[in-house]
C-alpha cells in the first residue's frame, strides 16, 4: 500500500512489506540502504510510518515493495493494527548481538500473523559483522517452528541485503526461478564484513537445519 | 491550599524533566500502589512501574508538551493532569504525539503519583 503520491508506475506489480522487530535491531537502516527507496520515501504523520518504495528488476519484469518503516513506537509497545493492516509479506528483524530482541521474535510473529494471515514472511538476524554475537547460528530455531525464510544480514555491510526480498518475490510472484537481473543501488558498505567467518556461520546454519528441533518457543538461555 | 493548576504545571515539568534525564529517579514521585497504563500495558506497584520505565529500549528521550489541563479531582486535595505533546528517542527522525493522564493524590505537606496513562496517538 502506497501513500498518496507514491503510485508505482503503471504496470508494475507493488506490494506492501511490513517491517517488525524491536527498537534498535536496525530495521531503519536496513530499509535506507535502498537508495531510490530513500530518495522517494514518504512519512505520514497520522499513521507515524515512513514508506520507503523498493523497486528490483527482475527476470519477469519490474517490481516494487511499498516498506512501512515505524517512527520508533515499537520502543513504547506492540503496533496498532493500522500498520499490518492489507500487508502482504513481512520482515521480522532481530539483533543477533542482542538475545532479547530474538527473545521477543515470537511475541512479533504472533501480533503480525493475528492481522495478516498467511503471508511470507522472512526472520532476519541482522549485526552478523559485529565480533561477539549473542545469538548463535544454531540458536536460531523459531523460522523452523513457523516455516519462515532465515537470512543472516548486516546492513551496515550489505552483506546480504537481496535475500529477504528474492525470497518475498519469489513467494508473491509464485516462481521459484525468478532472480534479479539488475544491482540495485545501494548505499556504500559502513563496515567491511568478515566473509570467512561468515561462511562459517553458514554452515552451522545448515548443520543445525538437520538437527531435531528443541520443545519450547523460547528456547534461549538467558 | 495550593493552586491546582501551579501545581500541576509544576509536576508535570519535573515529571517529563526527570523522565528525560534520570529515568530511575521517577520511582519516587508514584505512591506504593500507584497504577500505570503504559500503550495498553497495566502494570501497578512502585517498583513494578520503575522496572517498566526503565526496561524501555532507548537512552535519551525528549518530550515537548504542548497542551496542559488541569482539574482539582473529588479526591481530597486531588489533580487531575491531562497533557498532549511530542517526544523524540535517539536514533529518530520524527517526533511522535502522546497523550499522558495524571492523578495526583495529597500527600503530608505534598502530592503523590497514584494513576499514569500514557498512550501514542497514532494509527
Amino acid at each position: 500500500m502506497a501513500l498518496p503520491g507514491q503510485s508505482a508506475p503503471d504496470g508494475v506489480p507493488s506490494f506492501k512489506l511490513v517491517l517488525v522487530g524491536d527498537g534498535g535491531t536496525g530495521k531503519t537502516t536496513f530499509v535506507k540502504r535502498h537508495l531510490t527507496g530513500e530518495f522517494e520515501k514518504k512519512y505520514e504523520p497520522t499513521i507515524g510510518v515512513e514508506v520507503h518504495p523498493l523497486d528490483f528488476t527482475t527476470n519477469r519484469g519490474k517490481l516494487r515493495f511499498y516498506c512501512w518503516d515505524t517512527a520508533g513506537q515499537e520502543k513504547f509497545g506492540g503496533l496498532r493494527d493500522g500498520y499490518y493492516i492489507h500487508g502482504q509479506c513481512a520482515i521480522i528483524m532481530f539483533d543477533v548481538t542482542s538475545r532479547l530482541t530474538y527473545k521477543n521474535v515470537p511475541t512479533w510473529h504472533r501480533d503480525l500473523c493475528r492481522v495478516c494471515e498467511n503471508i511470507p514472511i522472512v526472520l532476519c538476524g541482522n549485526k552478523v559483522d559485529v565480533k561477539n554475537r549473542q545469538v548463535k547460528p544454531k540458536q536460531v530455531t523459531f523460522h523452523r517452528k513457523k516455516n519462515l525464510q532465515y537470512n543472516e544480514i548486516s546492513a551496515k555491510s550489505n552483506y546480504n541485503y537481496e535475500k529477504p526480498f528474492l525470497y518475498l518475490a519469489r513467494r508473491l510472484v509464485g516462481d521459484q526461478n525468478l532472480h534479479f537481473v539488475e544491482q540495485v543501488a545501494l548505499a556504500p558498505p559502513e563496515v567491511q564484513i568478515d566473509l570467512q567467518q561468515q561462511a562459517a556461520y553458514e554452515n552451522q546454519l545448515k548443520e543445525a537445519a538437520a538437527a531435531p528441533l528443541p520443545d519450547e518457543d523460547d528456547d534461549i538461555a538467558e | 491550599m495550593a493552586d491546582p493548576k501551579a501545581v500541576g504545571k509544576a509536576f508535570v515539568d519535573h515529571y517529563y524533566n526527570t523522565f528525560d534525564t534520570a529515568r530511575s529517579s521517577l520511582a519516587s514521585l508514584y505512591s506504593e500502589q500507584a497504577m500505570l497504563t503504559f500503550e495498553g500495558s497495566e502494570t501497578q506497584g512502585q517498583q513494578a512501574i520503575l522496572q517498566k520505565l526503565t526496561s524501555l529500549p532507548f537512552q535519551q528521550c525528549k518530550h515537548h508538551v504542548a497542551t496542559l489541563d488541569v482539574q482539582p479531582s473529588p479526591m481530597q486535595g486531588g489533580i487531575m493532569v491531562f497533557v498532549t505533546g511530542q517526544l523524540l528517542t535517539e536514533g529518530e527522525s520524527q517526533p511522535l504525539k502522546f497523550s499522558q493522564i495524571f492523578h495526583l493524590v495529597a500527600s503530608g505537606n505534598s502530592f503523590a503519583l497514584s494513576n499514569d496513562l500514557f498512550r501514542l496517538n497514532y494509527g
